[in-house]
């Protein structure tokens, strides 16, 4: 075995099969669980391709950054922006679809990420993390400035786009029962105003699905079937407040009564750091039978974009790049004097992870169908610098953990709180309290994080 | 003309704010070379323990000492509890630390008072000034704001140069191991630095409250005013933390007067990414901000 790793290509082969291994166990997976289950794995991918990022900034080139999130938005708003206004694609005169979008926003990605980096690669620690705080903070802002082209505040709604087929088949037979038991509800459908503000879109009125379960099961019977799943931004980690909005989807088969649905969610707060904008998805769940489900099409995607991000991580990290990349962390000087250009090095750390983290920043804008300055806030970057770190700071593995534990744990305090009987304002804010407090206690005690320890104590276990 | 002077005077009372900030995250670094993100954190959550007081007891200056205690002890608990224990050599280990006290504080906060805006009263007035027959952007608050920055400057200017607490201060700040030698208690000077920290953004937190709002994020865009100001001051001078604090303060509100508000936090990353590029060690600084 130890032989065959050694053949020219092995290790890419291994990587691929690994990738292509977790890619088809998702698939299926991804088939059989319900629309619910369908958006956590959305979300857990799409943490997780930007958390790639994070290892290779942040674990191998030790360089703490705030701007991923911001890159997020990059990433997000252009992919927005493209498939808004663009019905080709320039140039080449093809029509445009998600793909497409996506490669517009990892250039744009590359883009910044080469001029965040050739301006932050040659900051010390702190100087480079307030760098990119002010990024975290200043980039989502331009958003409000130019409300015309940008949303502003509010952000821009998207449609999703589809893949041929299943989707205009759906859309007309969706819209036809829609019709039937809410007919006021026209104006929730994605295609009929891409620029419905999400205040609107969630009041009670205008809400069909109110009063219907989210649970699967009810979900084919004709009376319930209308109901539009919405779906909430957990991006934004400092707003604990708005976040619960999230448990109206999270807990199947409550009742979402008017009250307590739109709730936390509609709340635009005009302050910077800490708006949250919940992104509506108004397109709705629908029946297996017909084929197709949108949280199983945002989560397929997400999952593949993860996958094939993992891939290209899994060869950097285990190849050359990332003993580079380690050793200008551990020692510029030696790495330098080994024939290492440290700042190149340390751009092209910014260049990948920018690139990651735009990708995650396209995805997150379908699965949210949103795109808004909220949703990409300072809370975005500081959520992906808990994840890393909890996971482990070097470890690609780890960022999978940390993305799992960045969308389990809010929902394990709700369902404690739920048999608890705590406070809203508790409840909302809880999972930010574990947050902070464990990067402390893993910052102090196990600064490898979860696969850290893991490694060590598998070691020390080998050893003996 | 006369627009620019009001605008430049308009960012005076700002300016004086973010110059505290600036002062306190100056303090940190120069205690313990670590710049405490947590800051804001932690200004606001003494602000709201003022609020509270405040609410109790309906004076403003009771509020204020409250404030002031809440300051001083967080910043020693917080020292002594996550930044003393972690290794002198895990920079990214500390700067990660206090981004994992914000959150924490920030959730703190809002498990406490809640995550909406709350108004904080305002004491003095907030009409401007008329004098000379121009009404003038300054209100009483205004140079409320700016006699106490300037009390709590020249009181720290005089515990730095005058007392034998600010040798030492100023001697484990330049070299711990040899203060150490020197018969410096080094941990403690360390959290008193830490407790002066406390205390010096305490009082901006109770100062900029009033001009706004109070909710736990609303402090997040005064970090990165403060971070610009006190980089571009040199990180480890006090000078330069103050004097560079009123000149963003001014400079950001000439910039929201003559085109948006919203503006103010693109211009503060501009002046940030044009200080790092030209003068990385600051204007009153001799740190070495680059590496490479």
């Amino acid at each position: 075995m130890r032989n065959l790793m050694r053949l020219p290509g092995a290790r890419l082969v291994l990587h691929a099969v690994v990738v292509i291994v977790i890619w088809l166990v998702m698939v299926q997976v991804n088939d059989r669980v319900d629309p619910l289950m369908n958006y956590y794995i959305a979300l857990v991918a799409m943490y997780a391709t930007a958390m790639f990022g994070m290892v290779i900034l942040v674990g191998l080139s030790g360089q703490v950054s705030l701007g991923n999130g911001a890159l997020m938005a990059i990433g997000g708003y252009l992919f927005a922006l493209t498939t808004l206004n663009w019905q080709t694609v320039p140039i080449l005169g093809v029509p445009m679809n998600g793909i497409w979008a996506m490669v517009f926003a990892a250039v744009g990605g590359v883009v910044f990420g080469l001029l965040i980096g050739v301006l932050g690669a040659r900051l010390r620690g702190p100087y480079l993390a307030g760098l990119t705080l002010g990024i975290a903070v200043g980039i989502p802002a331009i958003a409000n400035r130019f409300p015309d082209l940008l949303g502003g505040e509010t952000g821009l709604q998207l449609t999703v786009p589809y893949p041929e087929g299943g989707y205009a088949a759906l859309d007309a037979g969706f819209e036809d029962q829609f019709a039937e038991v809410a007919p006021s509800g026209e104006a929730l459908l994605p295609s009929a105003d891409a620029s419905l503000a999400p205040e609107e879109l969630l009041t009670a009125d205008n809400f069909p699905s109110a009063d219907a379960t989210v649970a699967p099961e009810d979900l084919l019977t004709a009376d319930t079937f209308p109901s539009a799943d919405a779906t909430v931004a957990p991006g934004d980690l400092l707003t604990a407040d708005n976040f619960p909005s999230a448990d109206a989807s999270a807990s199947a088969g409550d009742l979402l009564t008017p009250d307590s649905f739109p709730s936390g969610a509609a709340s635009l707060s005009p302050d910077l750091g800490g708006t949250d904008i919940s992104g509506v998805d108004p397109t709705g769940t629908s029946d297996i039978d017909l084929g197709f489900i949108l949280e199983r099409w945002q989560a397929s995607l997400a999952v593949a974009v993860a996958c094939i991000v993992a891939f290209v991580a899994l060869n950097l990290v285990r190849g050359r790049q990332g003993r580079v990349w380690k050793a200008v962390r551990d020692d510029p000087v030696a790495a330098a004097v080994s024939g290492i250009s440290p700042a190149g090095s340390k751009v092209s750390a910014f260049v990948v992870s920018s690139l990651f983290a735009s990708l995650a920043g396209a995805v997150f804008a379908q699965i949210l169908s949103y795109v808004g300055p909220g949703a990409f806030g300072l809370g975005l970057s500081l959520s992906l610098l808990v994840g890393v770190v909890l996971g482990g700071r070097s470890s690609l593995v780890g960022a999978v953990i940390g993305a799992v534990l960045l969308v389990w744990l809010p929902q394990f305090v709700l369902s404690l709180s739920e048999d608890r009987g705590w406070d809203e304002q508790v409840t909302n804010n809880a999972p930010n309290l574990i947050y902070g407090l464990l990067v402390v206690l893993v910052v102090l005690i196990a600064p490898g994080g979860l696969m850290g320890s893991m490694q060590t104590l598998v070691a020390k276990v080998t050893k003996r | 003309m006369m627009q620019f002077v009001d605008y430049l005077l308009g960012g005076i009372g700002s300016g004086a704010i973010i110059a505290l900030m600036a002062l306190a995250l100056v303090l940190t670094w120069r205690a313990t070379r670590v710049v405490n993100f947590a800051q804001v954190g932690q200004a606001m959550f003494t602000t709201f323990i003022a609020l509270s007081i405040q609410t109790a007891t309906g004076s403003w200056y009771v509020a204020l000492i409250g404030a002031i205690i809440a300051g001083a002890i967080l910043g020693v608990i917080i020292q002594y509890l996550v930044l003393g224990p972690v290794k002198r050599m895990d920079t990214s280990g500390a700067i990660i630390a206090t981004f994992g006290v914000l959150i924490a504080l920030q959730a703190a906060a809002g498990m406490i008072w809640g995550g909406d805006s709350q108004a904080y009263p305002q004491p003095f007035g907030n009409s401007a000034i008329t004098l000379f027959g121009h009404e003038w952007p300054l209100s009483v608050y205004d140079l409320v704001v700016i006699g106490f920055a300037a009390v709590l400057v020249v009181g720290l200017t005089l515990i730095f140069t005058r007392t034998s607490l600010g040798l030492a201060m100023r001697a484990t700040a330049f070299n711990p191991e040899v203060a150490r030698l020197s018969g410096v208690r080094v941990s403690r000077t360390l959290t008193i630095g830490w407790g002066l920290a406390g205390i010096v953004g305490a009082v901006a937190g109770v100062l900029v409250a009033p001009t706004s709002t109070i909710s736990p994020n609303s402090f997040d865009i005064l970090l990165v005013f403060a971070f610009t100001a006190a980089v571009i001051g040199g990180l480890d001078s006090l000078v330069g933390a103050v004097s560079m604090g009123i000149f963003t303060g001014l400079l950001l509100s000439v910039v929201s007067g003559y085109s948006d508000s919203s503006n103010a936090p693109v211009a503060a990353l501009v002046l940030l990414a044009l200080n790092l590029l030209l003068k990385p060690e600051g204007i009153f600084g001799h740190n070495s901000a680059r590496s490479v």
